[in-house]
C-alpha cells in the first residue's frame, strides 16, 4: 500500500503534497465522518465513499444547476461551511477546495482536524489527480482507479477524426468565454473541437462582445446555460437577437455547467455531447 | 460666477446648433466603431445584423442616456440652485437601480416586460423625494450632498441585499453591472422598453426652462412673475424620475455625466438655467457617445465599462469643484 502511494506521488509530481497527505491519512483506518466544503469535493466524495461515512456536504451538491449528481446528494446533511458548523459533525476528515475557504481550513487545522485540500483541475490529467487525491484520502483507492479507468475508456472511444477541427466557443452569462487553461477548453480539445477564444484576442478567457461573435462566428456555439434559466440583467446577453440568429444559422448546443464546472468523471458526459455535436457538423460538411 | 457673463457666451441658436452637430457626429462615430472592425461603409449580411441589432441600439441608448443625464443634472442644479446636484450623486440613479434589481429578482419583469422600467422609475422617484425631504427646500450644498449620500448608501445596501439573497450564482458580477453601468450588447427590445419613458421625462424637464430662469431671482420673485412653484417641483421630480429611472433600468448607474456637462456648458449658456437645459441635453448625449466610442477604440485586454470611464473623468472634476468651492468660501 505504502509503495503504491510513493509510486503515485512520483508519477504525479504536481500533486505530491496532496497525495502525501492522502497517503499519511491512509496509514490510519479509513475515515468515517467526512465533511466536504466544496461543490467539487462534494461530488467526488459521494462517488467514492460509502454513504454512511459522509457526514455533510454543501448545499450546492444537491443543486441541479451546478451539480452533476443532485439526486445522489439528497438526504445527506448540509453544512454551511463555517468552522463551527463543521465541528458539529466531529469530522475525522475534511475535504476542501483551493478557493474561498482558506481561513476555515487554517482554523480547522489548528484545531487538529485532518483537512485535505483538493486542487481544482484545469485539464483532464488534473481530473485524474483530483479523483486519486479524494480516493486516497477517503481510503478507497481501488474505487478511484475504477472511476479513472471508466473515464479513460469513455474518452478513448471518442478519438476525433484527422483533419481540421471545427471551431467552438463556450459562451456564458455576461458574455464570458472559456479560454485556454480551463477545464472547458480541455473538454473541447478532447472532443475534437478547436476553442476559438484566441480569435477574439483573449488569453485566458474573458468577455467577448456580441459584435465579435457575429462577425467571426464559430462552427459550434456552446451555451453554458439554458437561455431562460437566469432572468437577470447580466444574462440578457443570452437572450439577445444576435444569439437567436447565430443559433438559427449554425450548430449550437446547451451544455449546462453541471457537466464541466468540476473535474469529476462526469466531464466525460460533456465531452461526449460535444463530440456528438462535432460529428453533426462534420456530417453536414461538403 | 466671476467670469464676465457673455464673453464666452454664444448666441443661443448658435450654441445649440453647435452642440447638435457635435452630438450627431458622435452618434455617427458610435455607429462606425466596434470590435469587429467593420466600418460604416461595410456591406453584407453580418453588417446588417451588426448595425441593426448591436450598434444602433447602443448608439441610440447612449444618446438617450447621456442626454437624459445631462438634462436632469442641469434641471436639478437649476431647481435646487446647487452646483453639486446630479442624478447619481443625489441618489436618484441608485434608487432607479434598486427598483430595477427588485423588478428582476422578484420575478416581476418576467410577468410583465414594463415592470423593469417602471421599477426603475418608481425607485428613482422614491429616492428623489427622500433626498428632497431630507435636505429641505432651502438646504445648502452640504445638506443636499449629505442627504444624497445617505439615500445612496441605503440603495446600495438594499441592492447588495437583494443580490445576496438571490439564487443567481452570478449575483456578484451582476452587482458590478448595476454599480458601473454599461451600454455593451444591449438590444432593440431594451431600447423600446425604456425610450418612451426617457422621452416623456425629458419633455417634462424641458418645460421648466422659464421657471428655472425666474428662480435665479429667488422663489418670491419667481412667484410674483407667475411661476407655479409646485408645478415646477413636480415637473423636476417626475421628469428626473421618469427619464433617469428608465435609462438606469437598462444601463445601470452611469455617474458624473449630469455633474460635468452642465458645469462645462454654463458659461457658454450665459449662466441662464433655462438655456442650459437643451444645451446639457445635447452636450450630455455627445459626451456619453464620445466616451463610449473612446472605450471601444482604446481596448486593453478586457472591455472597459462606460460607468468606470465617466467616473474616472468625473471624480477629479468633482475634486476640482470642491477646491473651487473652498476657495470661494474662504474669507
Amino acid at each position: 500500500m505504502r509503495g503504491a502511494c510513493f509510486r503515485l506521488a512520483l508519477t504525479l509530481g504536481a500533486a505530491t503534497a496532496v497525495l502525501g497527505q492522502a497517503c499519511a491519512a491512509q496509514a490510519q483506518p479509513a475515515p468515517t465522518r467526512i465533511v466536504s466544503l466544496d461543490l467539487c469535493t462534494d461530488q467526488l466524495l459521494i462517488e467514492l465513499a460509502a454513504r454512511n461515512r459522509i457526514a455533510a456536504v454543501t448545499h450546492l451538491a444537491g443543486d441541479p444547476a451546478v451539480s452533476a449528481i443532485p439526486e445522489q446528494a439528497r438526504g445527506i446533511p448540509i453544512t454551511r461551511g463555517h468552522a463551527e458548523d463543521v465541528l458539529r459533525y466531529d469530522p475525522d476528515l475534511v475535504l476542501a477546495g483551493p478557493f474561498g475557504v482558506a481561513a476555515t481550513v487554517d482554523l480547522l487545522r489548528r484545531l487538529g482536524r485532518n483537512v485535505v485540500v483538493v486542487p481544482l483541475p484545469d485539464d483532464l490529467d488534473g481530473v485524474r489527480v483530483s479523483i486519486r487525491a479524494v480516493a486516497g484520502a477517503v481510503g478507497a483507492p481501488a474505487r478511484g482507479e475504477a472511476l479513472i479507468g471508466e473515464l479513460d475508456r469513455r474518452l478513448s472511444a471518442l478519438v476525433p477524426p484527422a483533419g481540421s477541427a471545427p471551431t467552438a466557443v463556450i459562451y456564458q452569462i455576461g458574455g464570458t468565454v472559456s479560454g485556454p487553461g480551463s477545464l472547458a477548453d480541455a473538454a473541447l480539445a478532447a472532443a475534437g473541437l478547436r476553442n476559438m477564444s484566441a480569435a477574439y484576442r483573449m488569453r485566458r478567457g474573458g468577455q467577448v462582445p456580441l459584435e465579435s461573435l457575429i462577425a467571426n462566428p464559430p462552427d459550434l456555439l456552446v451555451l453554458a446555460s439554458n437561455v431562460d434559466e437566469y432572468r437577470t440583467a447580466l444574462a440578457d446577453n443570452l437572450r439577445h437577437p444576435i444569439i437567436r440568429q447565430l443559433r438559427q444559422r449554425g450548430a449550437s448546443i446547451e451544455l449546462p455547467w453541471r457537466y464541466w464546472l468540476c473535474g469529476t468523471p462526469h466531464i466525460a458526459d460533456a465531452i461526449e455531447r460535444l463530440g456528438q455535436a462535432r460529428a453533426g457538423i462534420e456530417a453536414r460538411r461538403p | 460666477m466671476r467670469d464676465i457673463p457673455g464673453r464666452l457666451g454664444l448666441e443661443p441658436g448658435h450654441l445649440l446648433a453647435a452642440l447638435a452637430v457635435t452630438a450627431a457626429l458622435a452618434f455617427i462615430m458610435s455607429l462606425s466603431v466596434g470590435p469587429s472592425g467593420l466600418g460604416i461603409d461595410a456591406t453584407g449580411e453580418a453588417r446588417t445584423l451588426i448595425f441593426h441589432e448591436i450598434r444602433l441600439p447602443r448608439a441610440v441608448l447612449g444618446a438617450l442616456a447621456g442626454g437624459t443625464l445631462g438634462l436632469s443634472g442641469a434641471a436639478l442644479q437649476g431647481y435646487l440652485r446647487n452646483p453639486l446636484a446630479e442624478p447619481s450623486l443625489v441618489g436618484v440613479s441608485g434608487g432607479a437601480a434598486l427598483g430595477a434589481v427588485l423588478a428582476i429578482h422578484l420575478g416581476l419583469s418576467q410577468l410583465w416586460a414594463l415592470a423593469l422600467p417602471i421599477g426603475g422609475l418608481a425607485g428613482a422617484a422614491v429616492a428623489m423625494l427622500a433626498v428632497v425631504a431630507l435636505a429641505g427646500a432651502h438646504g445648502g450644498p452640504v445638506t443636499l450632498i449629505l442627504a444624497g449620500l445617505a439615500v445612496s448608501s441605503i440603495t446600495t445596501a438594499l441592492i447588495s441585499l437583494a443580490l445576496n439573497l438571490s439564487q443567481n450564482p452570478f449575483a456578484s458580477v451582476e452587482m458590478v453591472l448595476w454599480m458601473m453601468g454599461s451600454l455593451a450588447d444591449r438590444s432593440l427590445a431594451q431600447l423600446w422598453i425604456s425610450a418612451p419613458f426617457i422621452l416623456l421625462g425629458g419633455a417634462l424637464l424641458l418645460t421648466v426652462a422659464r421657471a428655472l430662469d425666474a428662480l435665479t431671482l429667488g422663489e418670491d420673485a419667481a412667484s410674483s412673475l407667475g411661476i407655479d412653484l409646485r408645478r415646477t417641483r413636480f415637473a423636476v421630480v417626475a421628469g428626473t424620475a421618469l427619464s433617469v429611472g428608465a435609462a438606469t433600468a437598462v444601463t445601470g448607474i452611469i455617474g458624473f455625466v449630469g455633474l460635468i456637462v452642465p458645469h462645462m456648458l454654463r458659461p457658454l449658456a450665459k449662466y441662464r438655467p433655462g438655456l442650459l437645459l437643451p444645451a446639457s441635453l445635447l452636450g450630455g448625449a455627445a459626451m456619453l457617445l464620445v466616451a463610449d466610442v473612446a472605450l471601444r477604440i482604446v481596448q486593453p485586454w478586457v472591455e472597459l465599462r462606460i460607468g468606470v470611464l465617466t467616473a474616472l473623468i468625473g471624480a477629479p472634476f468633482f475634486v476640482w469643484l470642491v477646491l473651487r468651492t473652498r476657495a470661494e468660501l474662504a474669507p
